[in-house]
C-alpha cells in the first residue's frame, strides 16, 4: 500500500437522532480524509459527537440514530450504501474497531481466545483453524500479554480492564486491517496502564502498518499519538491541524478554550501550595486491614485480600493532604477507615489525640461528626426522594444536638453558605446539577460544624469549570472555618493544583509521602515517577514515558510477593529488594520515601544531577 | 443525549430531568398506560364486585339444593333464561353463585397468603441483606434448604392429614412461598445497602435501624409489592388444586376446586358444570396475570432507570 | 479439581436437606392425630390387636427414638413398609385384620421403584413439549422487543399461566378422549397415554420458560459485546446462535432448578385426574390413606431428586458460563 493514499474519504456527513426528538442532528457536514498507516486523533468534549463519528464510520449505528446524509468511502465504496453482504466482507476484516469498554466487549462466556478466532476465521474463511490459531497467539505475544498461550483459554473476567483492553486491540489487529477506529480506548483505564496502551498502539502501527483514527477526549493524549488533530464540537469539525498547530497556533475559539482549560502541572510558572500547619489534627499509626474472601470453587479456603498494609501518616490542621494512586491500591479501604466506616485491623487512627479505636457508644458518635466523608457520586449520594432541606437536616436529626426550632435556620444558613438558593429547599433533588448536589452533600456535613472533611473522588464527576467553582468554594470554607482537607484523588492534576502534601499509594502501602513541590518536581521513588511520567500533559514532562513508565500491571493484593512488593514492576530493581519490604525512610528535606535504593549512589537523591539531567534535557529540546 | 455516546455524569443529568420523584408512581403510571393493564383491571374489579354483591343481592343460597331444577344447562344452551346463567348442577345448585362464592375464598385465601409470603419472606430478608454475617448465612441457608424440599408434598401431607381450614391452607401455602420473598428482597437490599446514597447516611452518624427503616425499606419494599399481584394469582390456583384433592375449604362451602371436582363425576350428561367454573376461574386469573405482568414490565423499565 | 469440590459440597448440603425433609416429615406425620397402628390392622380389630401392633412397631416409643432408628434403617437403604398396601397386587383394605396377607405389606422402595419410571417418562415428554411450545415464542419475543412477537409472548404466557393444571386436564380428557377419541386420558397401557397427560404439564411449565427466555434474551441482545459483534464481522445468525442463546439460556437453566417444585405439584395433581400410575398418584394416595411410612419415603425420595437435578443444573450452567464458577 502506497503511503499516501487515501484510504478513506468522509464527505459531509450527517447523523440525526429519529423518534421523538427527531432532526436533532448529532453530526453535521463532517469531511475527512485518512491517508494510508496515518493516525488521525479526534478530540471534543463530551457530547461533542466523537463516539457517534466512530460508529458511523464502521456503518455501526443503531436505532434510533440514522446517517441522514454523505457519505464514507472506504477505497472507492460508499460503506454507508453498501449491501450487507459486502459490508460482512469489509468490516471486521479490513476494518477493525476498538471501543471505550473493553469488558463488555466480549461474550463472557466464551475463552478469549476461541472467540478472536471465531472472528478470525468468519471474516477470513480459506483460513485453516491452524493457521487463524497460530495468527491469534502471535499477536496475542505482539501485545505483550504474558503467557499467550494460556491465557487464550482464559475468559474475559478472568482479565484486568488493561489487559482485556489488549485482548481487544488483538481482535482488531488480527485480521491485518486497512484502518482501525479507536474510540476512546483509554477512557476506563487507570494513567500507567493508559499510557502503556498509547505505547503500544504507537508500536503496531509501526508493525502493521495501520491507519489508525484516534478518539478521544484527552488533549493531551492525542496530541502525543496523532498525526494530524480534528477538533469536534456540537458535532460539527472547528478545526483541523496538526499536533504543533493545535497547541502552538490554535485558530479556532474551542480549540483555543479547550487548551485554556487544561490543567497544568509542571512549568516556571506552576507555584505549589504551600500552608504553614499548626498542630496535628489527624495521626495515622501503622494501620491495616484486610478482608476475608471465600475462595470460590472451594470448599472451605479463604483468600486474604490485604487491601490496607501498614500505613502512617499525619494530617495537619489547615492542611489539604492528597492521596493519590492507581485502582486497586488500597485508597477506597484507607478512606473507609479514616471516614470510621470501617475499624482497622492493626495500628490506630487518633484524631485530635484521641484514638478513635478506643472511643465507644456516644463520644464516638460525637467524635464522628468532626469528621465527614464527601462521596465521588453526585447523583448516588443524595437519597432521591427527600427535599434539599430534608437532606441538609438528616444529620441534626440524627445527631440531636440542635433544639428542633433551630434546625431550619441551621439549613438556610447552610445553604446560604454554599451557595445554594433557599427556593431549593422544598425540592427534590432531580433537577439540580452535578455541581448543585454536590453542594448540598457539602452543606449537609457543614451543619455539624465539622473539622476535616475527606474528600472521595468528590470533584471527578465534575466536568472543569464547575470543579473549580467548588475548589473556590473548599478554600474559603476553610478560611472561614479553618477546615482540614483530605483529597483522595486519581487526578494528579487537581491534586498538584490544591494539596500541600500528598500520599502516593501502591498495592496497600503508602510508597512515598511528599510535599507537593517535592513530588512533582523531585519524586524519590520509580513509582511516583512512572505514575508522573503517564500523566497526560501539554506540560514539558520532566519524566518521559520512555524512561519511567512502567510494563506490567501490579501484582493481586491476595498474593504479594516477599519482599518490595513493587520489585516485580521496578526498572532499578536490585537483589536486596527481593528480601524485605523497605522501610519509609527520608528522601528529601519534605519527602519520605519506602524504597531500598532511595539515597543510593546513582539512583537520584535530593538534587542528583542524574534526574535533574533528564529535565534539563527535555527542556532544551523541546 | 444520543444511545452511545453517553458520558455517566451526562446521562445521569438528562434521565434525571422529568422525573418525578416516587418510583412507586411512576410504576403505576407506566403500568396504567398500558391496555392490558386497564383490560385486567376491569375485569377483575367487576368479578370481585359480582362476587361480593350479587350472592347477596339474588338471595340465591349457593349451598341450597333444588331437585326441580337439577342439571339446567347454562344460558347459551338452554332457553335464554337468566335464573342459572351457567346452569346447575347435580342436585340443582346454581353454578353461576357457587362459581362467586367461590371466589370470595379463592382472592381471601389468596390476598392473605400472599400478605403473608411477603411480609415474613421481605422481613427475613430485609434484615439478611442488610445485616449480612452469620444471620443472613442461615436465613439464606433456610430457604436454600426450602427451595429444594418438596413442599408441595409437605403442604398436602399437612392438610391430608389435619383437618384443612382457611388459616391452616393459609399458613401451609405462606410457609411454602416465602423463601422467593426474602431471596428477591435480599437481593435488592444488598444493592440498595451498596449506594452511595447509605454509605452517606453512616457517614452521617445513621444508626443500622435508621438507615434500613428510613431508607432501605422505602425504596426496596414496593417494586417487590408491585409484582405480589402475579403471586396472587399463582396462590389461587394452589387453593383450587388444594379445594381439587380434597384438601382446601370442605364442602358444603362451595370452591373452584370442590365445585369442578364434583361436577367432574357428571362430565359425560353434564359437561359445564366441572367446565364452567374452570373457565370462570381462569378468566379471573388471566384478569390478575395481565394487570401483574403489565406492573412487572413497568417495574423493570423503571428500575433499569428507563421511562 | 473444581468439579469435584464442588460435588463434595453440593452433596453435603444436599444430605443436609434430606435430612431435613426427613426429620421435618417424620415429626409432622407424629404429632398429628390418628393412630398409625389402628390403620394398619383395619378398623374391626380389638384394641388389644392394636396395641399389640403398637408394640411390634414401636410406636410407644418416644419420638426422638423412633426416629433415630427410623434413620438407621434408612441409611441401610430399608425406607420401611406400607401400612396399606400389601406386597401383591394394588388391592388393600377389605380384608379382615386377622387375614394372614395382612401381614405382608409392600415395601416402600419397591413401590417407589415401581412407580418412578412412568413418572420420569411423563416428565421428560412433558419437558419436550413446553420447550417445542415456549422456545419460538420466547426466541421471537426476545429478538422483537415491544413488536407483535414479544406481545404474542406475553399474551400466551399471560393465558398459559392462568390456567388451572385439573381444569385443563378435565377439559382436554373431555375434547381429546370422550368427544375426538383421538387420546386415551386414563390409566396406562402405553406409550400413548402420557402425551395428553405431558401435554397438560406442558402447557403449566411453558410460560415460566417463556417469560424467562423472552426477558433475558432481550437484555442480553442490549449488551456491549452484542452490539458490538457485527462491528468485529460476525454474522447476526453467529451472534444469536452462538452467543445471545448460550447467554440466555443460564437464567433458563436456573429457572428450572427453581420450578421443580411447580413441576412437581403438576405431576401430583395431572397424574391424579389421569389415573396416571406413576409417583404423583401413589402420593396422594398415600396422603388420602394416611400411609405414613410411604408418604415419608416418596417425600425423602422426591427431595433426593430435587438435590441431584440442582446439582446438574448448576453444573450444567456453570459449563456453558465459567464465571459462576467463582
Amino acid at each position: 500500500m502506497p503511503a499516501g493514499e487515501v484510504i478513506l474519504d468522509v464527505r459531509d456527513l450527517s447523523v440525526s437522532l429519529e423518534g421523538s426528538a427527531a432532526g436533532q442532528r448529532l453530526l453535521e457536514g463532517v469531511s475527512f480524509k485518512l491517508e494510508a498507516g496515518e493516525i488521525l486523533g479526534i478530540i471534543g468534549e463530551a457530547g461533542a459527537g466523537k463516539t457517534v463519528l466512530a460508529r458511523t464510520l464502521v456503518n455501526g449505528l443503531s436505532e434510533p440514530l440514522r446517517v441522514s446524509g454523505g457519505q464514507v468511502v472506504y477505497r472507492s465504496r460508499d460503506l454507508i450504501a453498501l449491501p450487507r453482504k459486502e459490508l460482512a466482507r469489509i468490516r471486521g476484516n479490513e476494518i477493525g474497531y476498538i471501543g471505550a469498554n473493553p469488558t463488555g466487549s466480549l461474550d463472557p462466556t466464551v475463552s478469549i481466545g476461541q472467540q478472536i478466532l471465531e472472528k478470525l476465521r468468519a471474516v477470513q474463511p480459506d483460513l485453516s483453524k491452524a493457521e487463524a490459531r497460530e495468527r491469534v497467539l502471535e499477536v496475542l505475544a505482539a501485545v505483550r500479554i504474558p503467557a499467550p498461550a494460556t491465557r487464550f483459554h482464559e475468559y474475559p473476567f478472568q482479565f484486568s480492564g488493561g489487559m482485556m483492553q489488549r485482548v481487544m486491540i488483538v481482535d482488531a489487529l488480527v485480521t491485518n486491517p486497512t484502518f482501525l477506529v479507536a474510540d476512546n480506548i483509554t477512557q476506563s483505564l487507570d494513567v500507567t496502564v493508559a499510557a502503556q496502551i498509547i505505547r503500544l498502539i504507537r508500536e503496531l502501527r509501526e508493525r502493521f502498518s495501520t491507519a489508525i483514527v484516534f478518539i478521544s477526549s484527552s488533549l493531551p493524549m492525542v496530541c502525543d499519538i496523532a498525526d494530524e488533530i480534528l477538533v469536534m464540537q456540537g458535532g460539527r469539525i472547528a478545526e483541523k491541524a496538526t499536533p504543533e498547530a493545535i497547541t502552538g497556533r490554535p485558530k479556532h475559539a474551542y480549540t483555543q478554550s479547550l487548551l485554556e482549560r487544561l490543567p497544568r502541572i509542571w512549568g516556571p510558572e506552576i507555584e505549589a501550595p504551600r500552608t504553614t500547619t499548626a498542630s496535628d489534627l489527624l495521626r495515622v499509626v501503622d494501620v491495616a486491614k484486610t478482608y476475608r474472601v471465600r475462595r470460590k470453587g472451594s470448599f472451605a479456603a479463604y483468600n486474604d485480600v490485604q487491601a490496607v498494609r501498614g500505613v502512617s501518616l499525619t494530617v495537619g490542621e489547615g492542611e489539604n493532604f492528597g492521596i493519590v494512586g492507581e485502582s486497586g491500591c488500597g485508597k477506597s479501604t484507607l478512606t473507609r477507615l479514616l471516614a470510621g466506616l470501617e475499624a482497622p485491623d492493626r495500628g490506630k487512627i487518633e484524631f485530635q489525640g484521641k484514638d478513635l479505636g478506643s472511643l465507644k457508644g456516644s463520644a464516638l458518635v460525637e467524635m464522628r461528626r468532626s469528621f465527614q466523608l464527601l462521596l465521588q457520586d453526585p447523583y448516588g449520594s443524595l437519597p432521591a426522594r427527600m427535599a434539599v432541606g430534608r437532606i441538609i437536616a438528616e444529620p441534626l436529626l440524627i445527631h440531636r444536638t440542635c433544639p428542633k426550632k433551630e434546625i431550619r435556620e441551621r439549613v438556610l444558613a447552610a445553604m446560604a453558605e454554599v451557595g445554594l438558593d433557599p427556593a431549593l429547599e422544598n425540592q427534590l433533588t432531580v433537577g439540580l446539577s452535578a455541581g448543585q448536589r454536590q453542594r448540598v452533600s457539602i452543606a449537609r456535613a457543614l451543619v455539624l460544624e465539622p473539622k476535616l472533611l475527606i474528600l472521595d473522588e468528590t470533584l471527578s464527576a465534575l466536568d472543569p469549570v464547575e470543579q473549580s467553582k467548588l475548589l473556590e468554594l473548599f478554600a474559603r470554607l476553610q478560611r472561614d472555618h479553618g477546615f482540614t482537607y483530605i483529597f483522595i484523588s486519581h487526578d494528579m492534576a487537581l491534586v498538584r493544583k490544591v494539596c500541600h502534601r500528598i500520599a502516593v499509594m501502591y498495592l496497600g502501602r503508602v510508597v512515598e509521602l511528599a510535599a507537593n513541590q517535592s513530588l512533582f518536581e523531585n519524586p524519590g521513588h520509580p513509582y511516583s515517577r512512572a505514575l508522573l511520567s503517564a500523566v497526560p500533559t501539554l506540560d514539558d514532562h520532566p519524566f518521559k514515558t520512555r524512561d519511567h513508565l512502567l510494563e506490567g500491571e501490579p501484582p493481586s493484593p491476595v498474593d504479594i510477593p516477599r519482599g518490595c512488593t513493587f520489585r516485580s514492576r521496578c526498572p532499578i530493581a536490585v537483589e536486596a529488594c527481593g528480601e524485605t519490604d523497605p522501610e519509609t525512610v527520608p528522601w528529601s528535606s519534605d519527602s519520605m520515601v519506602a524504597c531500598h535504593l532511595a539515597g543510593a549512589a546513582g539512583l537520584g537523591g535530593p538534587g542528583d544531577p542524574g534526574v535533574r539531567h533528564e529535565g534539563e534535557s527535555h527542556a532544551q529540546s523541546a | 443525549m444520543s444511545p452511545i455516546d453517553r458520558p455517566t455524569s451526562d446521562s445521569a443529568a438528562v434521565g434525571a430531568l422529568g422525573r418525578d420523584a416516587s418510583p412507586t408512581g411512576r410504576m403505576l403510571r407506566l403500568a396504567w398506560s398500558r391496555p392490558s393493564f386497564k383490560v385486567g383491571l376491569i375485569v377483575f374489579s367487576t368479578l370481585l364486585l359480582a362476587a361480593l354483591v350479587y350472592p347477596e343481592i339474588s338471595g340465591i343460597d349457593p349451598t341450597k339444593m333444588n331437585y326441580r331444577a337439577r342439571l339446567v344447562p347454562p344460558i347459551f344452551l338452554g332457553d335464554w333464561t337468566w335464573a342459572h346463567p351457567l346452569g346447575t348442577d347435580q342436585l340443582g345448585r346454581d353454578v353461576f353463585v357457587r362459581c362467586l362464592v367461590g371466589l370470595r375464598y379463592s382472592v381471601l385465601i389468596g390476598l392473605t397468603t400472599v400478605l403473608l409470603m411477603f411480609v415474613v419472606g421481605c422481613g427475613l430478608g430485609l434484615v439478611s441483606g442488610f445485616k449480612g454475617g452469620w444471620i443472613d448465612t442461615a436465613i439464606m441457608r433456610l430457604t436454600d434448604a426450602q427451595l429444594s424440599i418438596p413442599m408441595i408434598i409437605l403442604a398436602i401431607s399437612i392438610l391430608g392429614v389435619s383437618r384443612p381450614t382457611v388459616p391452616a391452607i393459609i399458613l401451609v401455602l405462606g410457609l411454602s412461598g416465602w423463601p422467593l420473598y426474602a431471596r428477591v428482597a435480599r437481593s435488592v437490599t444488598l444493592a440498595e445497602r451498596g449506594k452511595e446514597y447509605i454509605r452517606g447516611e453512616r457517614v452521617l452518624g445513621a444508626s443500622d435501624w435508621r438507615i434500613m427503616l428510613l431508607f432501605v425499606a422505602p425504596a426496596v419494599l414496593p417494586p417487590i409489592a408491585f409484582v405480589a399481584v402475579l403471586d396472587v394469582a399463582r396462590m389461587m390456583i394452589f387453593e383450587s388444586i388444594l379445594g381439587f384433592l380434597g384438601l382446601g375449604v370442605q364442602p358444603p362451602t362451595p370452591t373452584f376446586g370442590n365445585i369442578i371436582a364434583d361436577g367432574r363425576k357428571y362430565l359425560i350428561n353434564a359437561w359445564w358444570i366441572a367446565t364452567m367454573p374452570g373457565l370462570f376461574l381462569l378468566v379471573t386469573l388471566t384478569s390478575l396475570n395481565l394487570m401483574g405482568s403489565a406492573m412487572e414490565s413497568a417495574r423493570n423499565k423503571v428500575l433499569k432507570g428507563g421511562a | 479439581m473444581f468439579i469435584l469440590g464442588f460435588l463434595c459440597r453440593r452433596l453435603f448440603q444436599g444430605i443436609v436437606i434430606i435430612f431435613l425433609v426427613t426429620f421435618l416429615i417424620f415429626t409432622l406425620l407424629r404429632v398429628v392425630p390418628g393412630d398409625p397402628a389402628r390403620l394398619i390392622v383395619g378398623g374391626m380389630a380389638p384394641d388389644e390387636v392394636v396395641a399389640e401392633k403398637a408394640k411390634e412397631l414401636g410406636l410407644h416409643d418416644p419420638i426422638p427414638l423412633q426416629f433415630v432408628r427410623y434413620l438407621g434403617d434408612l441409611v441401610q437403604g430399608d425406607l420401611g413398609n406400607s401400612f396399606i398396601r400389601p406386597k401383591s397386587g394394588a388391592s388393600f383394605g377389605g380384608s379382615a385384620y386377622d387375614d394372614p396377607t395382612r401381614g405382608e405389606r409392600a415395601e416402600v422402595l419397591g413401590l417407589i421403584v415401581d412407580h418412578l419410571p412412568l413418572t420420569l417418562q411423563l416428565a421428560a415428554l412433558a419437558i419436550l413439549f413446553s420447550l417445542l411450545i415456549s422456545l419460538p415464542l420466547g426466541i421471537a419475543g426476545g429478538l422483537n422487543p415491544g413488536r407483535w412477537q414479544d406481545r404474542l409472548a406475553f399474551f400466551s404466557g399471560s393465558i398459559f399461566v392462568s390456567v388451572p393444571n385439573f381444569w385443563l386436564g378435565i377439559v382436554l380428557s373431555l375434547l381429546f378422549s370422550v368427544k375426538l377419541g383421538w387420546l386415551p386420558s386414563i390409566g396406562y397401557k402405553g406409550f400413548i397415554y402420557t402425551v395428553l397427560p405431558a401435554l397438560v404439564l406442558a402447557i403449566e411449565v411453558a410460560p415460566f420458560v417463556i417469560r424467562t427466555l423472552t426477558v433475558s434474551l432481550a437484555q442480553v441482545m442490549q449488551e456491549e459485546f452484542i452490539a458490538i459483534a457485527p462491528i468485529r464481522g460476525l454474522s447476526r445468525w453467529r451472534i444469536v446462535m452462538a452467543h445471545a442463546l448460550r447467554n440466555a439460556s443460564v437464567p433458563v437453566m436456573n429457572l428450572f432448578g427453581i420450578q421443580l417444585g411447580t413441576l412437581l405439584g403438576g405431576v401430583l395433581v395431572v397424574e391424579y385426574i389421569f389415573d396416571y400410575p406413576g409417583l404423583g398418584l401413589l402420593t396422594i394416595n398415600a396422603v388420602l390413606q394416611r400411609d405414613f411410612p410411604l408418604i415419608q419415603g416418596i417425600a425423602i425420595c422426591i427431595s433426593a431428586i430435587f438435590v441431584i437435578i440442582n446439582i446438574i443444573v448448576d453444573l450444567a450452567a456453570t459449563a456453558v458460563d465459567p464465571r459462576l464458577e467463582y
